[in-house]
């Protein structure tokens, strides 16, 4: 047996998830695809148009939570104490079974929701303009709105994985609570580096607190910032998750 | 093949389950693990397919520790717990996807077993009793072909043509390439089916010998109405059965339960009687 990492087990554990999800995922894409439809033709009604960025405004409305909730469908087998035997004790390795996890919540979901919702939202631009007689607009995957949501989820995404594999029960719950909590503490810390960096330049003298900031500021620390969080909520949580995976007992 | 060494185990805030454990298991025999509800069989077994870690001392299987739980390493081994759920799927499907991560299994085996127990590829899991549902996992961890099988109470929930079915199944698997572990309270149902025999008791290994090794050095039987000297352990019911020293005797078969009884009331005596006899 290959003894490094080896992606045909990546691709058997993939397959091995898609099959146990299967009846969940058919009727959870079955009722986002109603629904995107649903908003879509309404959308349409008013204005009698669908632009690019109000299609994947509706688009973003499905495509992060359940993404969430598809992560957590996940590690539903992984955290339950009367099936995970079975799972655990496959010969797969830590980082592959990881990999196979983060791929089919990620690339693999966003991909195929993607393609469907275009699929959905081109058809609902059909019956709009065969019904309201709607403008046709294409919808393009190559659009910055789409992009962003993407960024996003992929920032989002390892948060949520962390909280999958940490909590047992209501694990949803715990980790937007936990989520909550991480925001809160970062706010203040981001208050209490403002007013660090800013007292000496006055600006809590003045009515407009960030406007003079911004206009005093030396330095700008933004894109500094930027990275850390972009660090913090991407490699850092999969490398948390990778630990919480290796120390998991049944 | 399997080895354990001076392992100690206990779950958080609770009194140790396992406390210096020492054993070896070997490929070519079946071993009973035997103990009383709560001596840590299970947490064994589970420590041994990696699904628990000690806490302190080892458990290597081919020299390496089954708690780093490495692909070359799981691959050799199969766990068919106690309590369990199995997925929603048609048995077939069930399979299809857990199968090939086992390079060794055997399909044929597999649905050979299944037909042997009754069951169909296409039943849903779902709708089989407890009983069924471990059948199919019995099936899948016999044709996995891993060389250290572990199974966890295998017999519970059967029926009782089921228990004779499962020592059939369970003869026809064993080969020298394999080592099976079988864990059970129910002494009973593992009756000419091991060949070697370890009991757990207060957390530790209170007997650990081939069932070559006690039917060479003691005597079941009747507890005899004279020479009471010579009785190690007897039992008062069902007209009062013995453990003796087997001396000059004939060999006689091993009752396991009253081996069990034994060793958990007088345990000490009996080592010592199958070590004189193995000095003399």
């Amino acid at each position: 047996m290959h003894k490094g990492f080896s992606f045909n087990r990546v691709y058997k554990l993939i397959k091995r998830d898609l099959v146990l999800l299967r009846g969940a995922l058919t009727t959870s894409v079955l009722v986002a695809v109603v629904l995107l439809f649903l908003f879509s033709i309404f959308n349409m009604i008013w204005d009698q148009q669908l632009s690019t960025s109000e299609f994947f405004g509706i688009f973003g409305i499905f495509y992060i939570p359940l993404g969430l909730l598809f992560t957590f469908a996940l590690f539903r087998e992984f955290n339950d104490s009367k099936k995970n035997h079975m799972y655990l004790i496959l010969p797969v390795s830590i980082p592959e079974r990881l990999f196979a996890k983060w791929l089919t919540s990620t690339l693999i979901y966003t991909f195929v929701f993607s393609v469907i919702a275009v699929l959905v939202g081109m058809f609902a631009m059909i019956v709009g303009i065969i019904v309201f007689g709607a403008d046709f607009t294409p919808i393009s995957l190559v659009s910055v709105s789409y992009w962003d949501l993407l960024k996003t989820y992929f920032l989002v995404q390892p948060v949520f994985l962390v909280g999958a594999i940490t909590f047992k029960r209501n694990r949803v719950g715990k980790t937007i609570l936990s989520l909550g909590v991480l925001v809160l503490c970062f706010a203040l810390l981001h208050f209490i580096l403002y007013a660090l960096f800013n007292y000496s330049l006055g600006v809590f003298e003045t009515d407009g607190l960030g406007s003079v900031a911004f206009d005093k500021a030396g330095s700008d620390f933004s894109s500094l910032g930027k990275w850390f969080y972009v660090i913090l909520l991407g490699p850092v949580m999969l490398a948390v998750a990778y630990f919480k995976m290796t120390e998991k007992e049944v | 093949m399997l080895s354990i060494k001076k392992l100690h185990f206990a779950y958080s805030n609770s009194p140790a389950v396992l406390s210096n454990i020492n054993l070896n298991f070997s490929t070519g025999n079946i071993y009973g693990l035997f103990g009383k509800n709560g001596e840590g069989k299970s947490t064994l077994l589970k420590l041994m397919a990696g699904l628990l870690f000690p806490m302190t001392g080892s458990c290597n299987l081919h020299g390496e520790p089954t708690k780093k739980r490495q692909p070359h390493i799981l691959k050799d081994v199969f766990l068919v717990p106690e309590d369990f759920e199995l997925p929603s799927l048609r048995i077939g499907q069930f399979e299809k996807i857990n199968s090939s991560f086992y390079p060794s299994f055997s399909k044929t085996q597999f649905y050979d077993l299944l037909e042997e127990f009754g069951l169909s590829p296409s039943n849903t899991i779902s709708k089989l009793s407890f009983g069924q549902k471990k059948k199919v996992l019995i099936a899948f961890g016999i044709a996995t072909n891993t060389p250290l099988l572990l199974m966890d109470e295998p017999t519970n929930g059967l029926d009782i043509p089921s228990k004779s079915q499962f020592r059939k199944v369970m003869a026809s698997a064993v080969d020298q390439g394999k080592c099976i572990v079988i864990s059970t309270h129910q002494v009973r149902d593992l009756h000419s089916l091991i060949n070697h025999v370890v009991i757990l008791d207060d957390s530790k290994v209170c007997m650990d010998l081939p069932l070559e090794t006690i039917s060479e050095n003691l005597w079941f039987g009747m507890t005899p109405k004279k020479n009471l000297e010579d009785v190690i352990y007897t039992e008062s019911t069902l007209g009062g059965r013995a453990i003796l020293a087997r001396g000059e005797r004939d060999e006689t078969e091993i009752d396991l339960e009253l081996l069990f009884n034994g060793v958990i009331e007088a345990g000490v005596k009996i080592t010592e009687s199958i070590n004189s006899e193995t000095h003399a």
